[in-house]
């Protein structure tokens, strides 16, 4: 039983509630009520759930836009496990860059193995692609061959009718030239010749509208063979480079190289003559030494993938959020304390806390910019490159300035709530506090900050949901490496892919933001004494 | 042969026999480079090629580099990233360093060794602006018009929107980029009047007869099928996107205004040059390389490597648009309808035709059109245009570069560039037919119908 209570209070605590009707079904208290409450918190959610990804599935074939389509659920699956692959054969050159002795020639043989079967799937892809092709074109001529054909034909028709009536009023122009009456009847026909004229052309335009989209028919199956291809030359792709990184490129064969010439070198130095020239071989030795050096702590120059990115964007988060935590509780405190400090701090909330992260960020950048005219030698930078896990993450001027930004954006709702908290504190408290003569920082620390803790993390909270909406926007206008760039990437990419990919991502940011809130609930629960459920 | 070289030959045979191999080519010194880890920043376009392929390929690694590239959202923020130390180098429109240099937008001394190709951009009008062009001259509304087409079709739409009080507005992706030159050059060669830049119109359009704004080049697609702008002119893939998702048709591509034209440098700043001298070197060596291998063609000139280099241009962190769009211009076809595929094998040239060395005569010809539509605000003599463009294109360090390569094999002789002054012979390849010689830049701007001109003495000085 202990345990039941421990964990129900755990589940409260971290306010997963809809888990607690579970944990009292499986310990038999009240079932029928429990099943009643499991339908509502966890059965109706997950049917509303699978309702929106059938409308979905159903709904997205039928928005087609010039610029690509709504892609599918099934679509952005397999995005997702595209951006996956990506990430898995980068991480699989950067290993394969650093092994050595057997373990390399082990992967080597495998890769050089899977590179023999592709020539065989690869020309069968191709072949089935080559027929699939044929097949579809010919289904194209057909579909298109009437359309096409009608639309010559009235185009032809129109031109030959529009050159004969011209004639014609030519010839009749010409004969006309002696009565007014003809001259206005003329006139009359040349109009009249003009309607017949916009007619005719928009009957050939209707026509040429139908060729025009008798040419859009898709066909589904040359699109897979085509992506099956695709799928099969990418693996070709990387088998060349991995295998290129396990032999001629790999670290172990580039430090040999190194270590021999260097070898040579001191050979060569301590070998001479007396007479040689011993400060040119020197010279030559030392840089063998250096280059040597260089090549045994190279690295693969590993491009940027969505799960480094998603954590660069969450150091980003949290550096912002620290940052305006350590900027806005003080001075909430302070409003909190002096209704003057609270006055003439006003003006200042209500002017900035509206501006846009999109207008904060090119200033900031600039401020940061010019505090690091040299970013790579800068002593913060340099600083942040020591720290053993940050410095995988290249803390670089554009970092700071987005993180400034999520910080400038998200300290408002903090600060607030703050100010409200600490002027809450209830009048007899502080009276007590001066009965016992308690100094300024006893206040603070035993009565004051305790009481508006609650209200504090209410702020934090609300913080940090903005800071991480904030966030992939600063990134997409600085180029930050993080999620944020990962959207402009692929937008900017334009491929088949790239809005499935973007979908991918706004389930990431989703479950990643509902995540902090999460934890951001257990906090503010720990700290609070009323037992009020924690709102969604 | 005298006595001494049979020595020395018998004395290399011996040397060979004792090491116990038979490399043909003899490797050179590996340079000491400054700097071996590289950041190189592009922007997503199919002309990055040469850097993306010398990374993929090895070329980098060869001489010791790791590089990392790093896509890029507009060539404002490339340019800043690149003198803030953010970058290394990059992928730079050909105006962009002598802009940067001679302080047209922001100011800073960018210098280039290498250019990365040729032609590879083309105007693109939307379908509606097609069909309007199309009953102006009715020998375009055929499956497969003659090309090249000019912008005479395109006049009277002009004139007409301009009597109704409005202007046509077309996108290009850069002030200072060779597309905005190539479409300027393009309307003002059939008479329509792009606009003057001057001191107080930054913009551009001071009697201008069409409008031209800047679009980043993923979002043009999206632009023209939004309708802000009726057309526009930008490089690979998206000329080919806007076919492939039926929104408009490319009607030239640069390769006709101007047979041959330079495209893309790559660029550092002068700083950096003068810090790494040898690690700039090893750089030109790679981008070589790969410009080298990206035009290597077979017996029967069909470009063998073109389809590779498709594959690694598509992946998601370089260019990333679609395998087969990317393949349309970079193999040497050109649709500009769905019906009218055209064979451009020097769509996108690479290393042929003398494409990598530094010209001097290209970066005259944008001095010379940065002049014509106002950028440059004040008349220059013509010595000034040689002085600047010295200051900025480095053959010296392409020279080297590629005599290591020619040491190392890699190279051979009839493959380097020859040239006495740096200046490429006269031509007259472009779409209206006019001269250009480097050499005289005030005589080529006193030729132009359209556009500034200077007092002719100013040639002499």
């Amino acid at each position: 039983m202990a345990v039941k209570y421990k964990l129900l209070k755990a589940i409260d605590i971290s306010g997963l509630s809809f888990l607690s009707p579970v944990v009292r079904l499986v310990t038999g208290e009240e079932p029928a009520k429990q099943v009643r409450e499991i339908g509502r918190f966890i059965v109706v959610p997950v049917v509303a759930f699978l309702v929106f990804l059938w409308l979905w599935s159903v709904l997205a074939p039928k928005h087609k836009t010039k610029a690509g389509e709504v892609p599918t659920p099934t679509v952005v699956w397999d995005a997702a496990g595209g951006i996956w692959r990506f990430h898995e054969r980068e991480s699989a050159k950067e290993s394969a860059y650093q092994l050595t002795g057997p373990d390399r020639e082990e992967k080597l043989t495998a890769a050089r193995a899977r590179l023999g079967e592709l020539d065989a799937l690869e020309a069968g892809a191709k072949e089935q692609l080559d027929a699939a092709e044929a097949s579809s074109k010919e289904r194209f001529d057909a579909i298109v061959a009437p359309s096409k054909a009608a639309h010559e034909q009235a185009q032809a028709t129109a031109r030959q009718s529009r050159r004969d009536r011209t004639a014609a009023l030519r010839e009749k122009a010409s004969a006309a030239a002696s009565s007014p009456d003809e001259r206005s009847a003329l006139l009359r026909e040349m109009r009249a010749a003009d309607a017949t004229a916009e007619v005719e052309k928009a009957k050939v335009d209707a026509l040429k509208d139908a060729y025009a989209e008798a040419q859009e028919v898709a066909f589904p199956q040359v699109k897979s063979a085509r992506n099956a291809l695709t799928r099969l030359a990418e693996e070709r792709q990387f088998l060349v480079k991995y295998i290129d990184m396990l032999s001629d490129n790999s670290r172990e064969a580039k430090v040999a190289v190194a270590k021999q010439k260097l070898d040579e070198a001191t050979a060569a130095y301590d070998s001479a003559a007396p007479d040689a020239d011993l400060y040119k071989l020197g010279g030559a030795v030392l840089k063998r030494q250096e280059l040597l050096a260089t090549t045994e702590a190279s690295q693969y120059a590993k491009p940027w993938t969505l799960p480094k990115q998603i954590v660069r964007s969450l150091l980003c988060v949290f550096t912002g959020f620290l940052l305006a935590s350590v900027i806005a509780i003080p001075i909430g405190i302070l409003c909190g304390l002096s209704p003057t400090f609270m006055a003439a701090t006003t003006p200042f909330v209500a002017l900035f806390k509206p501006v846009s992260p999109l207008v904060w960020l090119p200033i900031i950048m600039i401020i940061v910019g010019g505090f690091m005219p040299d970013p790579e030698n800068h002593w913060l930078v340099v600083a942040f490159g020591k720290v053993p896990f940050i410095k995988d993450y290249k803390i670089d001027p554009m970092f700071l300035s987005s993180a400034i930004t999520v910080a400038l954006c998200s300290l408002w709702a903090t600060l607030v709530n703050t100010a409200l908290g600490v002027a809450s504190v209830d009048k007899d408290h502080m009276n007590v506090a001066r009965v016992l003569r308690l100094g300024f920082a006893d206040r603070l620390l035993k009565i004051v900050i305790p009481t508006a803790l609650p209200l504090i993390f209410a702020g934090l909270r609300i913080s940090l949901g903005v800071g991480w909406m904030v966030l992939v926007a600063a990134e997409i206008l600085s180029t930050s490496e993080g999620i944020g760039k990962f959207v402009n990437d692929m937008y900017t990419n334009g491929s088949s892919q790239s809005f499935a990919q973007m979908f991918v991502v706004v389930f990431i940011v989703g479950i990643i933001g509902m995540l902090l809130d999460r934890i951001m609930v257990v906090f503010q629960r720990l700290v609070s004494f009323d037992t009020a459920q924690a709102a969604i | 042969m005298d006595q001494t070289s049979r020595t020395t030959l018998r004395k290399l045979a011996a040397a060979a026999v004792f090491l116990g191999v038979a490399t043909p080519v003899t490797h050179a010194e590996k340079l000491a480079v400054e700097k071996d880890a590289l950041k190189l920043g592009f922007i997503k376009l199919t002309d990055c090629a040469p850097i993306v392929i010398a990374k993929e390929k090895g070329f980098f690694d060869d001489e010791g580099l790791q590089v990392e590239v790093t896509a890029q959202s507009n060539w404002k923020v490339l340019l800043d990233n690149v003198i803030t130390g953010n970058l290394d180098g990059a992928h730079m429109l050909s105006g962009q360093p002598i802009a940067a240099t001679i302080g047209i937008g922001t100011e800073a001394h960018i210098v280039t060794p290498y250019t990365l190709d040729l032609n590879g951009n083309g105007i693109t009008v939307s379908n509606s602006i097609w069909e309007q062009m199309q009953e102006n001259d009715p020998d375009l509304d055929s499956d497969t018009p003659e090309h090249p087409i000019s912008a005479d079709a395109l006049k009277p739409i002009a004139e007409e929107l301009l009597a109704e009080g409005k202007k046509l507005q077309m996108g290009m992706v850069f002030p200072v980029s060779t597309h905005n030159y190539e479409i300027r050059y393009w309307l003002a060669a059939s008479g329509i009047h792009p606009g003057y830049y001057s001191k107080t119109d930054v913009a551009g359009r001071t009697d201008a007869e069409v409008e031209l704004s800047v679009t980043p080049p993923p979002q043009m697609p999206a632009t023209l099928e939004a309708g802000t702008i009726s057309g526009y002119c930008v490089g690979e893939p998206w000329n080919q996107q806007a076919v492939a998702k039926g929104i408009g048709v490319p009607v030239v591509t640069n390769y006709e205004i101007w047979k041959n034209n330079p495209e893309k440098v790559f660029g550092v700043t002068r700083k950096w040059a003068d810090e790494n001298p040898n690690t700039l070197v090893a750089v030109t060596k790679a981008l070589i390389r790969a410009g080298k291998w990206l035009d290597e063609t077979d017996a029967s000139g069909k470009l063998v490597n073109r389809e590779e280099a498709c594959r690694i241009l598509s992946q998601p962190n370089y260019v990333g648009a679609d395998f087969e769009v990317i393949k349309n211009s970079m193999t040497g076809t050109f649709i500009f309808q769905k019906s009218d595929v055209q064979d451009m094998p020097d769509f996108n040239v690479f290393f042929k035709h003398d494409c990598s060395y530094p010209w001097y005569s290209d970066g005259v010809w944008f001095l010379t059109q940065m002049r014509r539509w106002g950028q440059i605000t004040e008349a220059k003599p013509a010595s000034w245009y040689d002085e600047t463009v010295k200051k900025i294109y480095l053959p010296e360090v392409y020279k080297k570069a590629a005599a290591s390569l020619i040491e190392e094999g890699n190279l051979t002789d009839a493959e380097l560039t020859k040239t006495e002054d740096g200046y490429k012979p006269a031509t007259t390849d472009f779409i209206d037919g006019l001269g250009y010689d480097g050499r005289k830049p005030i005589e080529y701007l006193n030729s132009f119908e359209i556009g500034l001109k200077d007092d002719p003495s100013l040639a002499g000085k």
